[in-house]
């Protein structure tokens, strides 16, 4: 009875909610959380549901499948597609319910689904994988330590940790681990060979992309002009000329999404609601509540507390790199819209900061939000694009390179000798999306580690 | 008998500020999420999601260090309710019949058991045997030193004026002026410190979403629960002290002591779930230096000021 009582409590709670984006979602995953009525957890271990948003690629799966077996049970798992483009069935991976439809549609399929779970009406997925220990015991020792060569044995695969000089000199131990590719405030698919002592990264490594196919439509491909142009203005705009206004209130919005992600890893999750909130409710023109969002951010110093300083990247490591708002953000005016005719005509000048941080890089997006939406209210019927060459939300786009390519370059030596936080923190910065890499690699994610369990 | 009696008060007193520290959190994210407010739902919700991990198995590890993941929750609880246990709330007579005791040393007492909650959650972190947790678990270490010595010190500033280190004492040094006015410093510097205390805002260093949630990542069911549940017990304990300290406790006219102190409390406990919602996480190495930098010597020099108010007050 009392089991009864507490289940009907329960099934009134929101969802709690572990995503797993892969390629083409129906719209950006994070976009449930926006209105609180589901809960978009860090950890797999405290959600009940995991969606799969899109199409997973096979380098991705043996990662998706160790965090399924995480998700706290009752769990089920529900695939998020498409309505175009339905994603086909996931190999060897239990998916309770598919929905195909907006983030509105989902997020009633999630209450209705948790609600059934937590009833009883709902049988829990199993485990995919097997409970056996991921490496044979190496030692003698109760934890596989011991044995021949002690220190440099690998205990259930895992070695231990070897000393290596730290930044002062000192003789440290130094853990190898890999983080990725869902932890989740990196972008999608990103995993990154990690050797910390403590929470300093020594040294980092990018695994190979695991998306194979890029997100962009090809010139040739056929289907809906309107929808397409709707769905990715952007890609669009290298093929044929799109309206300015759709244009700038796709990069607004894409600004305001990125502020929402940095905002939720500072610990700022109700003001990350606010940005999402703004998004879904941008016009052409009015930017008065944008700007009382960056003046409570600005009077409260709230998110520059933690993320001035983080991330430096000076003047000269960023030019002529395409990294467009990364450039913008270390006082330089690179901008693919200062060529174009039709914007020179609304009399269009870039924004730039000053200070080239994880601080300046926020504060270049906020601002550029702001100049897109008042730019989309004067551009009235102008178009841009056709040239093969656009200046996308996050830099340059063209089909053979994309802003995210440049960064991810810049990567591991950017944060070798960095603290964890500032290390995430600068990742987030750099606004990354492995969707957007041309296909030059294909190779594995590589093995998922505990690592990437926790995430 | 009367001791059972105690208890149960404390406890009473534990689980419903506990509950309404979680509505205000909720009411407050949406004041600043600019989000409608439902105030009903915000009533219902926390009890929901109570239910909802209630129901969640719970978790396994690779060889998780069972015993102390459970008792780091407990003993998170335990500091509070052994705070709220000699917290004032009412003159002594009050406070007696009503089932809460003072204590000759009370500041001592709090002092003491807060340097606790570094343990728990270091332990918390500690015990699933998972990177991320451990890392949360040795960043709020790293950080304790840091705020524990402005919290010490402010405190040993408050109890001056009373000339006793009992927290009826020092509530009653405030008849007549409360020490946020008497000492301007002190009440800020406590709320940095109980940031730092309850790793809330900008001082989740150890709980933070670049851990993928910290030292609760590999929690859920009831131990995610009790660990909720113990970092607002820890908030209401010390939102208490503050109450206590600066704000002349349960003393206020018009109104009983007890409602005093209840409101005093609950204003404080808003403040810092305020600034959780607009201030987001430091870097670690910044407010070490900080702290060290600047707090420590403001902390140093509220007690050097209260020290010689106190003295001077003092000549017949």
């Amino acid at each position: 009875m009392v089991r009864g009582w507490l289940a009907s409590l329960a099934a009134g709670a929101p969802p709690r909610v572990f995503l797993l984006e892969g390629a083409d979602p129906p719209a950006p995953a994070c976009l449930l959380g926006q209105n609180g009525a589901v809960e978009v957890v860090d950890a797999p271990r405290s959600a009940t549901l995991l969606v799969v948003a899109g199409v997973l690629p096979d380098a991705l799966l043996d990662a998706a499948r160790l965090i399924h077996d995480q998700v706290g049970r009752p769990r089920c798992t529900v695939q998020w597609t498409h309505p175009r483009a339905p994603a086909p069935p996931v190999a060897a991976f239990p998916v309770t319910c598919t929905v195909t439809g907006s983030v509105d549609d989902l997020v009633a399929s999630l209450i209705r689904l948790q609600a059934d779970l937590v009833r009883g009406a709902l049988t829990s997925e199993a485990p995919i994988l097997p409970d056996v220990e991921p490496a044979p015991w190496r030692g003698v020792g109760p934890y596989g330590q011991g044995g021949t060569g002690m220190t440099g044995g690998v205990p259930y695969g895992r070695p231990l940790a070897e000393t290596a000089a730290d930044r002062d000199g000192l003789k440290l131990d130094q853990l190898a681990i890999t983080v990725g590719p869902f932890f989740p405030p990196f972008p999608t698919g990103l995993a990154l060979e990690l050797r910390l002592q403590g929470d300093l990264v020594q040294h980092a490594t990018v695994h190979p992309n695991p998306f194979q196919v890029r997100s962009l439509p090809s010139s040739d491909e056929s289907g809906d002009e309107a929808e397409r142009e709707r769905d990715d203005p952007f890609g669009t705009a290298l093929d044929r000329p799109v309206a300015i206004a759709r244009l700038e209130m796709a990069r607004a919005r894409h600004h305001l999404l990125h502020l929402a992600r940095t905002l939720r890893l500072h610990g700022l999750d109700a003001l990350g609601r606010r940005a999402m909130s703004l998004r879904a409710g941008l016009r052409p023109g009015a930017v008065a509540p944008l700007c009382d969002l960056r003046q409570l951010l600005e009077r409260t110093r709230g998110l520059a507390i933690g993320t001035t300083g983080a991330g430096h990247l000076a003047e000269a490591t960023v030019r002529n790199r395409g990294l467009g708002p990364i450039a913008r953000a270390s006082g330089l005016a690179e901008d693919e819209r200062v060529e174009d005719p039709a914007y020179t005509a609304l009399g269009f000048v870039p924004v730039t900061h000053d200070g080239g941080d994880a601080c300046a890089r926020w504060r270049q997006r906020l601002a550029e939000a702001i100049q897109s939406v008042q730019l989309a209210a004067r551009a009235g019927e102008a178009r841009s694009g056709g040239a093969g060459r656009v200046e996308a939300p996050r830099g340059p786009l063209t089909r053979e390179s994309s802003a995210t390519a440049s960064a991810l370059v810049l990567l591991p030596s950017l944060l070798e000798g960095m603290e964890w936080g500032d290390a995430v923190a600068t990742v987030v910065s750099l606004d990354l999306d492995l969707r957007d890499l041309p296909p030059a690699s294909t190779a594995s994610a590589g093995q998922p580690t505990a690592a990437v369990v926790a995430a | 008998m009367r001791l059972g009696l105690e208890i149960a008060v404390t406890g009473l007193i534990l689980v419903a500020s506990v509950y309404v520290v979680a509505v205000l959190d909720l009411v407050l994210g949406r004041l600043v999420a600019a989000a409608p407010l439902r105030l009903a739902e915000a009533v219902v919700r926390p009890v929901r999601r109570g239910a909802l991990l209630f129901l969640q198995r719970p978790p396994r590890t690779e060889r998780p260090d069972q015993a102390l993941w459970i008792l780091a929750p407990a003993l998170l609880g335990a500091i509070a309710a052994a705070v709220l246990f000699v917290m004032p709330l009412g003159p002594t007579e009050l406070s007696q019949s009503s089932g809460m005791r003072d204590v000759d040393a009370g500041i001592v007492y709090f002092g003491a058991l807060m340097a606790l909650v570094m343990v728990a959650v270091y332990l918390h972190g500690w015990a699933p045997n998972s990177l991320f947790p451990m890392v949360g678990g040795y960043r709020f270490v790293a950080l304790a030193l840091s705020y524990e010595m402005p919290l010490a010190l402010v405190l040993i500033g408050a109890a001056l004026p009373a000339r006793s280190l009992s927290i009826g004492a020092i509530v009653d040094a405030q008849a007549g002026l409360w020490n946020l006015v008497r000492q301007p410093l002190g009440l800020p510097l406590y709320l940095v410190a109980a940031l730092g205390l309850t790793f809330r805002g900008p001082l989740n260093v150890s709980d933070a979403a670049d851990l993928a949630g910290g030292t609760p990542a590999e929690s859920s069911g009831v131990a995610l629960l009790l660990w909720a549940l113990g970092r607002n017990a820890i908030l209401v304990a010390a939102a208490a002290m503050g109450a206590a300290g600066f704000l002349g406790g349960w003393r206020g006219p018009a109104l009983p002591g007890p409602v005093w102190m209840v409101a005093k409390s609950l204003a404080l406990v808003a403040v810092l779930l305020g600034v959780s919602h607009l201030v987001g996480r430091v870097r670690l190495e910044r407010f070490v230096i900080v702290a060290w930098a600047v707090l420590i010597p403001l902390a140093l020099l509220d007690v050097f000021a209260a020290g010689a108010v106190a003295l001077l007050a003092g000549r017949p």
